[in-house]
């Protein structure tokens, strides 16, 4: 019997410091053992309990791609006592992972349809993990329009860098950087998430958008959505909750009677109304 | 399925020589409480026992247990051992509610995607052996109200019921007939027997005196979430954590890393909900921020959210919460003032 609790080791190959602050840091991690490697099989949105054993574990969600098949990446905010833990690692570090747990993006019910995709701040991480899986040779014809809002505070809040200026370059898909406010080299968009959805207007029509941000960006930007005749079957958020076992055991993560860490983190709009306004 | 008959004095006989080969759990005295021990040389069984201060669930799920072992190599910390293994046993004496919990609990921790191998191997390991309630103990037994009964075998290997100098003894599950040897000679049983059985059960159901409209409340709960009701219930609560702790179906529990040295475990630890740090996030939001969304949880958590994931209540009317509350909080009463709140229409 599989212990669904016993962590498996990974190799933190690289650290990138994402932005100026330096409390957002992207962990690439290599499987130690070519088995683990190939039983997990994982699509974007879908979240992984790290751990540093003497510290404990927390849930993170995979910022790479089922289609960088070489590693994972974890894209993670210094918060508490594991992630701080997590950011003092080096190269090189031995970490625990269980996963992939959680639901996912509903790719099945994306396909075929024009896809919006909305970021605020450094909750893009899976949303990167979807725009990438869409965007590879192998499943690009699966979708149709692909737009992209994703927005920071400032100019060095952003994160990936590097991957974000790749797809401005690219036909297949319409970029909207944006900042809340840019500083003085910032040639880009400036403005708020919402108000640059609704000058982009992306059409309704075949279209969903699956949104991911802090709160108040969410509140402000489903208006937006809402006015430009999205249905609440297709507004896709995905949720946050305190977690402990990722499996639905410890009943920590419920909202109603569904458990964030198992049903979700992804959930229509439509299904959240169904659910308690407890998260 | 095997029934037979035993005599009374023989059962302590029985459960000791087992107790000689095999981990024997039972209800011993201590103080003025009663609670599970592993039955050791000198100690004395009970039988006639009204019900354990604590519930049985920690044999299968302790308060705390370790889940690993690591230590510091030159890489960090990496995975010294699993947790332990768990022996074969024998958990005697066991209330009718308490082993329906058993089966409650296997809804959460034994499903078919993620199975929870602490607690099934120990659960696997263990054969059950209860004690029909012929006089349901207590004034706050509610045991019919949520579909359990004071004679009720479910979750039982081996159900006894009293019958004044012997024992009415079934074998009720390939567990419970595979002990049938270590058992010995036993009586077999007349015709009469079942009728006898089937006399006192009607009679122990009518001494639960404590009624609760448990099923009815469902309704009630699945539309008022935003309730003005919800204000009031929790108003004396202390936060204590008795009620879940007591609780022999709170499955609810915390993981956390215990260092000494190089070398440390990883173990898991009751929690509660009526905790405000449970639901409490990193970032300082607390998606429950008072008492009242804690003791809603409680309440929905037992009687609608179980309802709707496993269509079974999960409180098995043992009474605990409500005699151990501090500031007598019952339980009872909150689902009976819903089941008269039924008719108002926010
Ligand atoms: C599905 C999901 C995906 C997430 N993805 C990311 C991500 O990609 N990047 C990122 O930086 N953060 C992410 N988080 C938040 C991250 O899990 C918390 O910031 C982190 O657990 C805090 O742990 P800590 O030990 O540093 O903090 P402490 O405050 O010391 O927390 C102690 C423990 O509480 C729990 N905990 C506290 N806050 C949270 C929380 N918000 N969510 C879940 N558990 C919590 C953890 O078990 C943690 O070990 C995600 C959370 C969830 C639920
Ligand atoms: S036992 Fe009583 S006081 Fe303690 S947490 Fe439960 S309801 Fe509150
Ligand atoms: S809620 Fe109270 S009465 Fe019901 S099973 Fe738990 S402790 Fe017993
Ligand atoms: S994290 Fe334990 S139930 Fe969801």
């Amino acid at each position: 019997m599989l212990n669904p609790y016993m962590p498996i080791p990974v190799d933190v190959e690289k650290i990138i410091t994402e932005v100026d602050t330096k409390d957002i840091k992207t962990f690439r991690v290599v499987f130690v053992h070519e088995d683990e490697k190939e039983r997990f099989k994982y699509l974007p949105g879908q979240f992984a309990e790290l751990s540093i054993f003497g510290k404990g574990e927390s849930p993170i969600g995979i910022a790479s791609s089922p289609t960088q098949p070489d590693y994972l990446e974890f894209t993670i905010q210094k918060a508490g006592v594991v992630t701080s833990a997590l950011h003092n690692l080096d190269e090189g570090s031995r970490i625990g992972l269980r996963g992939p747990l959680g639901n996912s993006w509903p790719i099945d019910y994306l396909e075929g349809k024009n896809i919006v995709v909305v970021g605020g701040g450094f909750a893009f991480t899976t949303l990167r993990s979807l725009t990438n899986y869409m965007i590879h040779d192998n499943n690009r014809s699966r979708f149709g329009d692909i737009t992209v809002v994703y927005g920071a505070r400032s100019p060095g809040l952003l994160m990936y860098k590097d991957e974000l200026s790749a797809w401005e370059k690219r036909e297949d898909i319409n970029m909207y950087v944006t900042v809340d406010k840019g500083d003085e080299t910032w040639k880009g968009r400036e403005g708020f998430v919402p108000t640059v959805c609704k000058e982009v207007g992306p059409s309704s029509e075949n279209a969903v958008t699956l949104i991911c941000g802090p709160p108040i960006m969410i509140r402000f930007t489903l208006p937006v959505f809402f006015e430009l005749g999205f249905s609440r079957e297709n507004i896709i958020t995905s949720l946050e909750m305190r977690m402990k076992c990722g499996i639905g055991k410890c009943g920590r993560c419920n909202v109603g009677s569904k458990y964030v860490c198992k049903d979700g983190p992804v959930f229509l709009l439509a299904e959240l109304d169904e659910l308690t306004k407890e998260y | 399925m095997e029934k037979r008959l035993i005599k009374k004095e023989m059962l302590y006989d029985v459960i000791k020589r087992i107790s000689e080969e095999i981990l024997v759990y039972a209800p011993v005295r201590e103080g003025k409480d009663v609670l599970f021990r592993v039955l050791e040389e000198g100690m004395e069984l009970l039988v006639d026992y009204p019900n354990s201060k604590n519930a049985p669930k920690n044999i299968f799920f302790p308060h705390t247990e370790a889940m690993m072992r690591y230590a510091r190599t030159d890489r960090g910390m990496e995975i010294s051992g699993s947790g332990e293994e768990a022996k074969e046993a024998v958990l005697f004496g066991v209330r009718p509610c308490d082993a329906l919990s058993f089966v409650l609990l296997d809804m959460v921790f034994d499903q078919k995607e993620y199975r929870d191998t602490y607690y099934i191997d120990k659960r696997g390991k263990t054969t059950i052996i209860s004690l029909a309630c012929v006089h349901p103990p207590y004034t706050t037994c509610f045991c019919t109200s949520v579909g359990g009964h004071p004679m009720s075998s479910e979750g039982s290997d081996i159900l006894l019921t009293d019958l004044g100098d012997t024992y009415f003894i079934e074998f009720l599950t390939p567990k419970g007939e595979k002990l049938l040897e270590k058992f010995g000679n036993l009586s077999e049983i007349d015709d009469t027997v079942d009728s006898i059985k089937k006399k006192l059960s009607d009679n122990s159901e009518k001494k639960i005196k404590s009624h609760i409209p448990a099923k009815e409340s469902k309704a009630w709960l699945d539309d008022n979430f935003e309730h003005p009701f919800w204000d009031t219930i929790h108003q004396r609560c202390l936060a204590c954590g008795t009620c879940t702790y007591l609780c022999p179906t709170c499955h609810c529990f915390d993981i956390s890393d215990e260092n000494k040295g190089n070398r440390g475990r990883r173990i898991r630890s009751w929690d509660s909900c009526m905790y405000w740090l449970f639901t409490h996030e990193a970032s300082g939001h607390n998606p429950r921020p008072s008492q009242k969304e804690r003791w809603r949880q409680r309440v929905m958590h037992k009687f609608k959210y179980y309802v709707d994931n496993f269509n079974a209540i999960s409180c098995v009317g043992c009474g605990r919460c409500v005699r151990d509350c501090p500031v007598n909080i019952d339980i009872r009463k909150i689902v009976e003032d819903i089941s008269k709140l039924k008719a108002l229409k926010l």
